[in-house]
């Protein structure tokens, strides 16, 4: 029993764990560079976008599904604030708008998502497969492929400086990790995603959970697209490029489960935070570009395994067994 | 059946136990070439675990088998296969995109130039069908089949491998009535042409009809071996029982129920709109438990889950304390009823989740909340009570359920609704799988929970467990409701005998 609870309280701190050893590293080699305000922060920047996308998509994961869209409904909603901001003249008020028209985007996208999957009983993958395609398309009309850019006005460019972006994924993380912990809602979540037949039985309407959560994808997934949009100071309908990959490497890297009902907001940022310090000191370390790719992947491999080791994954372990037996 | 004593298949002096627990004593089985072989038994009786011997599937802890009159080890299926024995699952392995023919010769197909050859392949598939009398056709795609078509794709797959032995485990239960027909003519044109059947099933009617020979065990000993004019249904019947008045095991009991206690549930009229049941009418009072008898597939999980609303009912009424339902599981968790689900592991409960928000899934609405959050006090207090009132091992809170024993997922699953004020509480299988010590615990606990006026459902395929803590039994069968056992002496055999439609009152132990 005392054993248990030894290596219980291990993997619960494997991921700081593994933080710290990176962190040391990096204050060992390059100890002038590395651990300045200056540096962290802008580690930190590079992966906000990241960081508040899979606040959101955590959700679908957790229910077992996937979001492949994400890359260009970031793109689409970047297009939209940047569209927006610019016909009403770069003024305070147009940014107002296009935030509220890029999050009602994004909010609309996790809807549709949402219904089609629980309606009509298709895969999230096939479902976000073909969005993906609907996004793309849709921002090439708007911005008839071409790019647009936006350096007006203050409260525009503000969203994507160091420290709003930073702080923005702070507090979205933050909300993120008590709406799925301490809620109902958040309870019912992992219950879908652990096993939807039993939710049903327990009176939990899972088609309602369930788009309730390609909602909240699509919100954060639009609060990506213009911050982004933001940083950038343009958009197009590439602008998100490369986002789901990311997205869903920083959620597998935090513990995420792609089956369901397993996973943290905590562990998720954790995945992002990892992914930008891995950035960061292949970049201190003057690691060519063509070789950091490989050393990325490496790192990744060795770090979750560390960390999937700690856990052990005894419950599916064990559930295999009992299926056999029985 | 004359020169068919030729013995296909013996099993000798098998012995089995898991973790201590012998399963399998001393056990003999043998085939012979022609010959339709029954394997009949209670629930646990051990036919299933003979069968994967057979298979492969387990080891045996002693005993032989013999082939053809030589020993063979059997380790895995493959070695059944390269035997001739071919087993029919209840789970098929057909796919459904491919033909008849593509899917009968998968893996094997016939090329010609190292391409399949698909008019050799339809030609072979049709030698077949026609030996046999198979209503198929070779060209069809699975899919557009229905699933005693696909069934008989399975048997005809092993048939192709030259099996000279087939295995069918309850085939009929996912069948229809007219699907039945069409496999037993099926069966009866294999045996002419020297195939041997081992079959099992809990239906007496499809056995006295098939079968040449009948192995009935019980509690994991051979019962009985009957010859054919052997197989009368007051015999078998006894035989799987065992001792015709053993009290001690329960197998019979005086029921009582009282009608002055007031209504707590009312069913009128509840139909399926897949005609798996239809007009069931019957009452349940306060403290009462109710016990649902009948085969697997007569139509009782249908109908719980149609009270509890799990799934719509085409037409009828469900009435609680005087007020009419609109049945969908969260409007029952509201108005009082609980149900616990017959398969734990696929609808119970969350394994990934610890018991506390196992437990605390139903009762979010007692749950205190701080603002939007949820008490996490509150919901460790509930979780704790849970576990001492019924005794959950291991008593940690955030134990995750998928690790636990069945007996205490099962207690789980019920302690969630033990955490309510309940009016009404269904449970499917409560003890299916389940240790015999926690298999009492959860027998208190209903009996508990029927003092405190409680009304109870239990649907159990298990007869002791049935006539032990009901009340009032009904019996279904087909969808129907066929036999009520009330105020009377019953027993095993009766409960048994109304299941499978032999209502005759002149019982067999009289």
């Amino acid at each position: 029993m005392s054993g248990e609870k030894k290596t219980f309280s291990v993997s619960k701190y494997s991921k700081l764990i593994i933080l710290a050893v990176f962190i040391l590293a990096l204050s060992i080699l390059r100890p002038k560079a590395f651990l300045t305000v200056g540096n962290i922060s802008n580690v930190l920047w590079s992966v906000s976008v990241i960081g508040i996308m899979v606040s959101g998509t955590i959700y679908v994961f957790l229910l077992g599904g996937i979001d492949l869209s994400i890359e260009t409904l970031c793109g689409l909603t970047a297009v939209v604030i940047v569209e927006v901001v610019t016909h009403m003249g770069n003024s305070v008020g147009g940014v107002i708008v296009g935030i509220l028209a890029a999050l009602g985007v994004g909010a609309l996208a996790g809807l549709l998502h949402g219904f089609v999957i629980t309606k009509f009983k298709v895969p999230a993958f096939l479902v976000t497969f073909a969005t993906q395609s609907v996004f793309l398309g849709l921002s090439m009309i708007i911005t008839n492929n071409k790019i647009v850019s936006c350096t007006k006005p203050k409260l525009f460019t503000m969203i994507g400086s160091t420290w709003v972006s930073i702080i923005l994924m702070v507090i979205i993380a933050a909300f993120s990790w008590f709406l799925l912990s301490r809620t109902v809602f958040g309870r019912r979540t992992y219950a879908v995603g652990g096993n939807a037949t039993a939710a049903e039985i327990s009176g939990i309407n899972v088609a309602k959970n369930t788009i309730l959560c390609y909602v909240i994808s699509g919100l954060t997934t639009a609060i990506g697209g213009i911050v982004l949009a933001s940083m950038t100071q343009q958009a197009m309908a590439s602008t998100g490029s490369g986002y789901t990959n990311d997205v869903i490497t920083a959620g597998v890297i935090g513990g995420v489960s792609l089956l369901g009902g397993q996973g943290t907001v905590q562990g998720a940022i954790f995945g992002a935070v990892l992914m930008g310090l891995l950035n960061n000191g292949l970049n201190l370390m003057s690691v060519p570009s063509t070789q950091a790719g490989l050393v990325k992947g490496i790192v990744i491999i060795v770090a979750v395994a560390f960390d999937a080791m700690q856990h052990a994954d005894q419950s599916r372990k064990k559930v295999r067994k009992v299926v056999k037996k029985a | 059946m004359s020169g068919m004593n030729e013995i296909i298949l013996e099993a000798k002096g098998i012995y089995k136990s898991f973790s201590g627990v012998p399963v399998l004593q001393d056990v003999h089985f043998d085939v012979r070439k022609g010959e339709v072989h029954a394997l009949m038994g209670e629930n646990g009786a051990g036919k299933s675990t003979l069968i994967k011997i057979i298979t492969g599937v387990y080891s045996k802890d002693a005993g032989t088998i013999e082939w053809e009159g030589k020993p063979v080890e059997i380790n895995n299926y493959q070695d059944c296969q390269k035997l001739g024995v071919a087993c029919i699952y209840q789970e098929l392995s057909v796919i459904p995109p491919l033909t008849v023919a593509q899917n009968v010769f998968l893996g094997r197909e016939p090329r010609t130039f190292g391409l399949i050859d698909y008019a050799k392949m339809n030609r072979m598939t049709q030698e077949l069908i026609d030996r046999y009398q198979f209503p198929l056709h070779p060209a069809t795609l699975v899919e557009n089949l229905g699933m005693g078509q696909r069934q008989l794709i399975e048997i005809l797959k092993g048939l192709s491998q030259n099996s000279k032995l087939l295995i069918m485990d309850e085939p009929t239960a996912s069948l229809s009535g007219k699907e039945a027909e069409t496999l037993f003519h099926i069966i009866e044109t294999l045996r002419s042409e020297g195939v041997s059947v081992i079959y099992i099933s809990h239906r007496l009617e499809e056995v006295y009809r098939l079968s040449d020979r009948l192995t009935i065990l019980r509690d994991g000993q051979n019962a009985a071996v009957l010859n054919r004019e052997e197989i009368v249904p007051k015999k078998v019947i006894a035989t799987m029982i065992g001792k015709i008045v053993d009290e001690s095991a329960g197998s019979k009991k005086m029921l009582h129920s009282d009608d002055t206690a007031p209504v707590r549930l009312e069913v009128k009229d509840l139909t399926d709109p897949a005609d798996r049941y239809r007009h069931i009418s019957f009452q349940v009072h306060r403290g009462e438990i109710l016990g649902l008898g009948g085969l697997i597939g007569a139509g009782r999980t249908e109908v719980v889950r149609a009270i509890y609303g799990v799934d719509k009912a085409k037409s009828g009424e469900v009435i609680l304390d005087g007020q009419k339902m609109n049945p969908s599981p969260k409007t029952s968790i509201a108005a009082g009823i609980g149900f616990v689900p017959e398969d734990r592991r696929s609808q119970g409960f969350i394994p990934l989740l610890s018991t506390t928000r196992n437990i605390a899934l139903t009762n979010y609405d007692i749950i205190r909340k701080k603002g939007a959050a949820v008490s996490y006090a509150d919901e460790l207090a509930m979780s704790k009570k849970a576990i001492k009132d019924i005794d959950i091992r291991p008593a940690d809170p955030d134990k995750e359920v998928g690790v636990m024993s069945g007996g205490n997922q099962q207690k789980v699953v019920l302690g969630k609704w033990l955490m309510r004020d309940l009016k009404l509480l269904i449970v499917d299988e409560p003890t299916a799988g389940i240790d015999v010590g926690a298999k009492n615990e959860i027998y208190e606990i209903l009996e508990n929970l029927a003092k405190q006026g409680v009304a109870i459902i239990l649907v159990s395929s298990d007869l002791q467990e049935l006539i032990r803590v009901s009340h009032r039994i009904l019996v279904m069968r087909k969808g129907d409701v066929v036999k009520e056992f009330k105020n009377e002496i019953v027993t095993q055999s009766r409960v048994l005998s109304a299941g499978q439609g032999i209502l005759d009152e002149e019982e067999a132990q009289a």
